[in-house]
Order: structure tokens, then sequence, then C-alpha cells
């Protein structure tokens, strides 16, 4: 019987070859869609999951409580651990981390340098590994991270320094010149953890260690801790307020400090607090994307279940002879529901390689940081089964209710009708949809536009062909500058070289208050930037008065710009000329003003900023190139710089790029609408197919009789079109304030936007409108033309 | 106003040609009423069809108030029986979605009939037959005479000179049957319609003027009353 069905569904799904491909078509692109969602939520669901004593840990954080708002950070004065440890009965194991950079050299027997690499490191206490039961491979932590110098690495980083894990057991690494002995290794960290451990010092090993400063809360500091078994969270809130009181005994002023705890399971999804591995990612953006994936699978049963039902009429003689040779409801509904599954089970298999074509672009997308695999994880098989079994049952269940229940007598006579009722809901899904792809369509447009005026927008600054080149800080480094620019400049294609803290424009801020012609400022701060007196022309910075400072390796004197003056309410950019001013209680008058350039990524507007020379606080140059030697010359100098700097690791950018890394959300979020429209565009032209096949089946009559009344081809073609046009066009009125608001706020994220014009919205009209026109037109000229006599034969 | 010569239609399927009609050839001229009369599978309703130009015949002339039919192209097909032909069919066809009012104007907005001129001629058409208390109700309201006097309203509402009729009383009881038919003699003969209607009862037949009967596609008899 079911090898008979499977023959019969076969040849029906032939026989209708256009409606088979597009419902395959539509139902394996919403299903593969489906399926990249599930792949990207299960990954960010899974972050800090399957440690066995999940449930009991939690990461101690620290919150201020000021009079206009609240302030919250990751990290936790050092001596904290320590106190945790003594003061809280419920907490069973403590363990203070913190994190550090620098360059990790690994020699070999001879004493040569044979790796050199910028690593983060990470001083814990054995506590650490109590807490969190990752595998060690060798060593003990309980042994081996007790003493100073001792460190361990995971297995990945072993093999990369040593060849292999075994190997590294023993050896010496140097961390900032200092030596460390591996005295373990344990198993790589997965990807999907906060905790990105590669190199791991005993706590003993870190300077700080004793710090008594409770003041100082810096985000590389992290606390963990294990609740004692029975213990819940809630019984440690009364403990946690007098360790409060404890050690903030003058906390009654603005800004209080405190702590609290967070689960290890939060720590992923919650954006307040950042961690180690630098990825959060809210828990309702994961919503949404669930809320997408369920619309797009809904939306590609429903017009399945339109075209199924379109189709229905015609097979109605089938179900009439079926009945009247015997065959049951349930024996029906069967037959059909296999139809659906074969249906179902081919979209899968087309959706498996879908996303296996879509993966590598999604990797992209999020710059290779994460990982996905469509058969990696046992899950994404009951996902896909529970995915085929409920679009099959969801998509083919009520065409075939409607299909068996058809009244034996009248289906012979090809006298059925499916009933209109459930039309008008249709109607408001494929109203919904259009809203939907409306939306999608104007902020896909807005959202490029944006950014093409993002990359063309003079940001009053030159930043075409310079790169910002590390430039090491220590004494003996700073004795070889000038060496080392005389020797750059005479590299062929470079045309300049400045030394500075930062380029133009960068993320990199520190402000400071200051105190303008004797007067201290309450108002606002000023954002200051060291460079030296080239710094100037590398960039192109124009001066409106006065002139650039001498050179120096002193401060003797300020460049500010126009912001700084415009809010210091002075009008004459001469009268600032000569007049002190002080930061961080230093002194200099202002020697030039130069003009506005943005200083910070568009969303932001421009700060009030000076630039001063003072060569301590140089950690970078910036070097200009021609543009048509740009490779070559870097290369150049790159390898200048290695032998110069020879201790530490050459890193340089170029500007450009850096400006452009601003953008990367937007960047992502760009990428998703067009993906998105695109899929959305394509679901709703089945959607309206469908609903047109369904529509002109159940008015092939009335087409009939009205082209017997005389009603051109053409007029039926408007006709029934027109309902159509309508409906897209009450989505497009639907759609618009919704897009409005949508837009408005991404926009407003930006201090410098375009002005939102009518463009998109009559753009995305336009497109929609023309969609619906091809589409219906299509389906609706063969009704029209069809031959009027069939419809209207009576026998 | 109707010469067919040498009609003839067939389906072939598989080398195996069946054929409907064979070699029909006849004239009916302005103001007749002729019934098609003959078994079932006769080929009278698509002779009828054919002469509606809702079908084209596999081979023939049809000339209709000497334009050759089969020449035209669609809108020109589409323009003449806009212009001279209402239909009438067993199952009434009418718009179950329109009124009673709403069906008879139908034709008009085809036929591009002005707005005023329209009304006149649905409100001549409803109290014509008796139904301007009906006007707003839809086809499922009535009963089926009644449906099929609707049915003929809108043919007659675009002003034809030809009815065509297929089984016009096929669904209806014979005193509903009855009324049609003395409707459709008033129409031939105060009006000078032509009417051609399909029937398989000798009584309605006998309301025309002429008879035609067919048997297997071919014409036997061509009787005149």
């Amino acid at each position: 019987m079911f090898k008979l069905n499977l023959k019969i569904a076969l040849r029906n799904l032939w026989k209708n070859k256009g409606y088979t491909l597009i419902n395959i078509l539509g139902l394996s692109i919403g299903m593969a869609s489906c399926i990249l969602i599930f792949i990207f939520i299960r990954f960010q669901l899974s972050f800090d999951e399957g440690y066995r004593n999940e449930d009991r840990i939690y990461r101690i954080v620290s919150k201020w409580e000021y009079p206009n708002g609240e302030d919250f950070s990751q990290g936790v004065p050092i001596p904290l651990a320590a106190a945790a440890r003594n003061d809280f009965a419920g907490i069973e194991k403590v363990a203070a981390v913190q994190r550090s950079g620098g360059i990790v050299n690994v020699k070999d027997e001879s004493g040569k340098d044979v790796i050199k690499s910028d690593e983060r490191i990470y001083y814990t206490q054995p506590d650490f590994f109590e807490i969190f039961d990752v595998k060690w491979l060798f060593g003990n932590p309980k042994q081996t991270l007790t003493d100073p110098n001792q460190a361990a690495l995971s297995q990945s980083i072993a093999t990369r320094f040593f060849g292999s894990a075994e190997k590294a057991v023993g050896k010496n690494i140097t961390f900032n010149k200092k030596d460390l002995k591996i005295t373990g290794v344990f198993k790589d960290m997965p990807e999907n953890s906060s905790l990105p451990f590669q190199i791991v010092a005993s706590y003993a090993t870190f300077s700080d260690r004793d710090s008594k400063s409770w003041g100082h809360v810096s985000s590389r500091s992290e606390c963990y801790m294990m609740l004692k078994e029975g213990v819940a969270i809630k019984d440690l809130d009364g403990p946690m307020d007098q360790f409060n009181k404890k050690y903030y005994k003058d906390n009654d002023e603005a800004g209080r400090q405190l702590h609290g705890f967070q689960h290890l399971r939060d720590i992923h999804f919650n954006e307040r607090y950042g961690n180690y591995s630098n990825t959060t990612t809210p828990k309702s953006q994961l919503y949404g994307l669930a809320i997408i994936g369920c619309f797009l699978i809904i939306t590609a049963c429903i017009n399945f279940i339109n075209l199924a039902t379109a189709q229905a009429v015609s097979r109605s003689k089938e179900v009439g002879v079926r009945k009247v040779m015997g065959s049951k409801r349930k024996q029906l509904i069967v037959q059909f529901l296999s139809e659906t599954l074969t249906i179902s089970l081919m979209a899968l298999l087309i959706a498996c390689v879908l996303t296996e074509f879509a993966l590598p672009h999604m990797q992209q997308l999020f710059d290779n940081k994460i990982s996905f695999s469509l058969f990696e994880h046992p899950v994404i098989f009951v996902f896909l089964t529970v995915l085929v079994f409920i679009v099959s049952t969801l998509a083919g269940f009520y065409p075939a209710l409607v299909m068996s229940g058809f009244s034996p007598a009248l289906a012979i006579k090809n006298k059925v009708s499916v009933n209109s009722g459930s039309l008008s809901l249709r109607k408001i899904l494929v109203v919904v949809q259009f809203a939907i792809t409306i939306i999608l369509i104007i902020g896909t447009l807005v959202i490029l536009n944006q950014m093409e005026y993002v990359r063309k927008k003079p940001l009053g600054f030159n930043s075409g062909a310079v790169a910002i080149v590390y430039a090491p800080g220590d004494s003996l480094s700073r004795l070889k500058y000038n060496t080392f620019k005389e020797r750059v400049l005479q590299i062929p294609g470079v045309q300049g070289l400045s030394y500075c803290q930062i380029a133009p424009l960068s993320g990199d801020v520190s402000e400071v208050s200051f105190s303008f012609d004797g007067k201290d400022n309450k108002d606002f701060q000023i954002r200051k930037s060291a460079a030296d007196e080239n710094y100037f022309k590398l960039f192109d910075l124009k001066l409106i008065a006065g002139k650039v400072f001498l050179k120096s390796d002193t401060l003797n004197g300020y460049v500010v710009n126009e912001m700084f003056l415009k809010k210091l309410n002075i009008k004459n950019p001469q009268d600032a000329i000569g007049k002190l001013l002080s930061a961080n209680d230093r002194k200099a008058p202002i020697v030039g003003v130069m003009k506005d350039f943005n200083d910070l990524s568009l969303k932001q507007s421009i700060s009030p900023l000076v630039i001063y020379p003072e060569k301590s606080d140089y950690y970078n140059m910036a070097i200009r190139v021609d543009e048509k030697e740009m490779m070559p010359a870097m290369k150049k100098v790159e390898a200048l710089w290695s032998t110069t700097f020879s201790d530490y690791i050459y890193d340089g950018q170029f500007v450009d790029d850096s400006i452009n890394s601003f953008y990367d959300g937007e960047r992502i979020t760009g990428t998703l609408f067009k993906v998105f429209a695109g899929v959305i565009i394509f679901i709703s032209f089945i959607g309206l197919f469908g609903l047109i096949s369904y529509v002109a089946t159940q008015r092939s009559r009335e087409v009939a009789i009205r082209k017997v009344l005389g009603a051109s081809t053409y007029d039926l073609v408007k006709m029934l079109n027109g309902s159509f046009l309508l409906m897209v066009f009450i989505a497009n009125l639907v759609a618009w304030p919704l897009a409005y608001i949508f837009v408005s706020k991404w926009l407003s994220g930006f201090v410098y936007r375009i002005d939102l014009s009518i463009w998109p919205f009559i753009i995305a009209m336009f497109i929609s409108m023309a969609i619906t026109l091809i589409t219906v037109s299509l389906r609706s000229y063969r009704a029209a033309s069809a031959n009027t006599i069939d419809a209207l034969k009576y026998e | 106003m109707i010469a067919l010569k040498d009609i003839e239609k067939y389906y072939a399927s598989k080398g195996v040609k069946s054929y409907i009609l064979r070699h029909v050839s006849t004239v009916i001229n302005q103001g007749e009423f002729v019934s098609i009369m003959g078994p079932s599978g006769a080929g009278k309703s698509t002779l009828l069809n054919i002469i509606g130009m809702l079908e084209e015949p596999t081979y023939g002339e049809y000339k209709f108030m000497d334009e050759d039919v089969i020449s035209l192209s669609e809108r020109k097909r589409i323009e003449l029986y806009r212009n001279h032909i209402g239909f009438v069919f067993q199952a009434y066809h009418l718009i179950d979605e329109m009124t009673v009012a709403e069906n008879i104007e139908a034709p008009l907005l085809y036929k591009k009939v002005g707005g005023s001129e329209r009304k006149s001629r649905v409100a001549d058409m409803l109290d014509r037959f008796n139904m301007v208390g009906k006007k707003d109700l839809f086809p499922s309201q009535l009963s089926g005479g009644q449906q099929q006097l609707v049915g003929i309203a809108r043919a007659l509402a675009a002003q034809p000179s030809i009815i065509l009729a297929d089984e016009p009383t096929g669904n209806l009881q014979s005193a509903q049957a009855l009324q049609i038919m003395e409707l459709f003699k008033k129409l031939n003969k105060e009006d000078g319609i032509t009417i051609i209607q399909v029937t398989h009862s000798e009584v309605n037949a006998a309301y025309g003027s002429r008879i035609l009967h067919l048997l297997d596609g071919v014409i036997k008899e061509d009787v005149r009353l």
C-alpha cells in the first residue's frame, strides 16, 4: 500500500512539475534558512555549557550606582577574591583570574628564538580548575600551578610551540622577558567558551597579586566562584550586602561601588558585562532570529497549503473514484500526507545542500570567529526530523482533510468547489508577507545608502595609503626612533613618517578635564592625542589660525580644534592663540587651531580635541606611502621594523581598514538584510503564486462566464490582478510607518547620516508592485485565456 | 445570418479521430427560432458552441453576418459576439458574488456602455421580467426559474440579435419551463430576435419554427414547422 502510495505520489508530483518545483524550492529555502538559524542559535546557546558544576558556578561582578544611571563591569578589585573566600560561608571555591598580554618567546635548545608571538596570558589559581572541570593531559593544577613562574598550555598551543603536548612539559617560555616553566597541558577550551584560555600562569606569578586597592576595577581581573552544594544563590544576597558594606564604608557618595553574582550561563548573553572572549550575544537577538525562522517556515508551509488546495479541485475526481471504490477517508489522508512527506524530504535534501553552500558565507560574515558545521552535533538530526515532521503535517494535513472530505457523488461529476471561507485569512497572510518584504527592502536600501555615505563622506583628513604601525614604548626602543625614521624615509615609496599616539580617527580615547586661561572647566572634557609636528602634514590636517608647535620631545604647545572653541564659545580662532591650557596639570599655550575632522566613527560627533607633542606618549607611527608602491614599500618597512625592534612583533594596519572596521556590525546587518530580503521576496513570490492559483481556480467559472459575456483576456487579467495589487498596496501602507520607525531608529545610531528621503519607500513600492504584477499575470493570463467551454461544461 | 458549410469537428487521440460533427452545412436566417435536437453525444452542444464562437471547428466555413468568423482575430470575434450574441445556459451561470442587477449589468460593462444608459437598460430589464423587487438579491436566493429569467435578462440587456440557449429548461420544473418557452416565443415574434436552442424536449421544440435533428454529428433532418 505504501509503495503504491509513493508511486502515485511521485507520478502526481511529476504531472504537476511546475507546482512541484515551486513547492520544493520554496520549502527548501525556508528550511535552509531555518537550519542555518538553528545552527547559529544552537552554537550561541551552547556557550559555557557542559561543566560538571555548571549550576553552581558564578562570576562576581561590579556595579556602580550614580545619581543618573548605573555602570557595570565584569571586573572586580584584585583583593576581592581573597576577601570573598574568607567572608562567604556558602561558597566552596573562589578563583581570581587576571588577564595580561605580551610577547611570548619560545627558544630551542641552543637558546635561539624559534617562535615569537603576541599572546594573552591568564594568571589564575588552582581552584579555577576545581570550579571548571577542564581536563589536564599532563600535570595537575594543584601541584603545578601553585608556585611563581609556573605555566600551563592548552593542547593546541603546546603543539604549536613545541610540536606536541608531551614535549612541552618541562620546557620554558619567556613572557615579557620573564621565564615561565611549562608544568602542565590541558585540553583546548571549546570555541564556544567565554574563557578562551590558551596560556595559563600561576597566580603567584602575577606581580600585582597583593594589591590592596578596592577602588581600582579593571575588566582584566575577573573572579569566579562555586557555591557549596545545596546552597541557593539567593541565600548569598544578605551576606553580599554585608560584604559590600564591610569593604566600602564610605559608599554613600555619588558613585556607589557594589558587587553581585552573575551565573556562568548568563555571561555570554548579558551585554552589561563583557567577557574575556569579547563576544556577547543578547538572548533577545536569538529570540528575534528564532521568530524569523519560525516565520519563514510557517509562510513556506502556508504557501504550500495555498498551492495544494488550489490543486485540490483538479484532483477531486480521483478522490471521488477512490471513495466509490471503497477507500476510507483515513487512507486518503495517509495518501496525501505521504505525498507531502515526499516533497518535504526532497526539500530537506535540497535544504541541506543549500545550507552547506551557505555555511562558509555565514562563517565569513562573522569574520571566521565562529565555525559552523551541519553534521557536527547529533541534535541537528533531531531538529531535521522534527522539521520534516512539522512541515509535512502543517503543510499536508489541511489540504489532505479538504481533499479527502469531498463528497464522492459531486467529486466524480467535477462539481466540487473548495470553500472560500479561509481566503480572507490567506489574504491577510499575503499582506503580512508583503509588509515584511517591503520593510526589508526599505531597510536594505537605507542601510546600503548610509554605508555608501559613510564610505564617501570626507572625514576632514587624508587617510589614503597611511599605515599605523606599532612603535614599542620602552626606553631602549625610544632611543631608536630617530634612526628608524631616517632609514624608513629612505625606502622608495615612503613619503612621510610621524610618531603619534593614534590615527586621527580612532576608538582609542583618552579624555581629561582641563583648565583654560587659568579657569577650571567643569562642563566637558577634552580628548587629547599626542603626535609629533609631522602629523599635520602627513594627514593633511588644515590649520585655520596660528601654526603647528615646534619640533620637541616634550610638551611645548597645544593645537586645538574648532569644536573645542565652539564649546568654549570663542568666536574668533585668533583669540585662543597664546592662551594657557592645562590638562593633567601640564600647562602650555595654545599655538594653533585646526579645522574640525571626524575623530570618532560617524556614529559619534566630533569631540573637542587637542594635539600636543610628547615623546613618552607615542606608541604608534603613521607612515604615508605612495599608493602605487603600497605593498612593496610596506614589506620593506616591516622588514626594517623587525630588525630594528627585534624583541617585538610588527603590528601594522592601514588607517582606511581600521576605519572600516568601525562599521562591522552595520556591515553584518546590511548583509543579513540583503539575504533575508532576497529569501522573503522569493517566498512572497511563491505565496502570491499560490494564492493567485487558488483564486484563479476558484473563479474559473466566473472567468468563463465573463468571457462569454464579452470580456477580453485583458479585462480578465486586469480583474484578477486588481485585488492583488490592492493587497500589495495595503501592505505598503502597513509597512511604511513600521519601516520608517525601524530605519530612523537605526539611522539615529549615526550622528552623521543621510537624510531619510521618500525614495527608498517609493522604490520598495515599485519593486513589490512589479513583483506582484509579474507573478500574478503569469497565472491570471493562463486562467483568462483558458478554454471557456471547459469551465462551463455541465455533464 | 448564419451560414455553416461543411463544418467538421473531431478530437484526435493516438491517431484515432473521434468525430463530433461531420459535414454540417446549414443556413439560419434572421428571425428564425431553431431547435437543435438529438440524443446524447450527437454533437448538439458542440454545434451551438461553434455557432456561438466559443469553440472552433476543425474544418469548414462559418459566416456570421457575412463575416468569415474563422479568419477573425480573437479581439474581433469577441467584438462580434459582444454586440450580437446572447448566451443562456442550462446551469444559468450567473456570477454568485453579484446581485441580480449587477449580473444583468455585467455584459454592458464589457460593451463599454455609458453609466446612465446602463442604469436605464438594467431598470428596463428588471421591469420587463417583473424582478424590480429582487434586484438586490443574490442568485442563491432565487429559485431555478427565477435564476434562468435573470440569465435571459442578462443575455437581452446587451440587445443581441441572436440568443443561443443550451438546454435552457433542463434544470427547471415543467411549469417554469413553459414560462421560459413562452418568453422565447414572444421575444422571437415581437422583437425579431433569432433564437437557437438545444433541447431534448419535443414540447419545447414545438415552440420554434424549425427543428434540426442531429445524429452522430450529422444533420439527419431539417424540419420547418
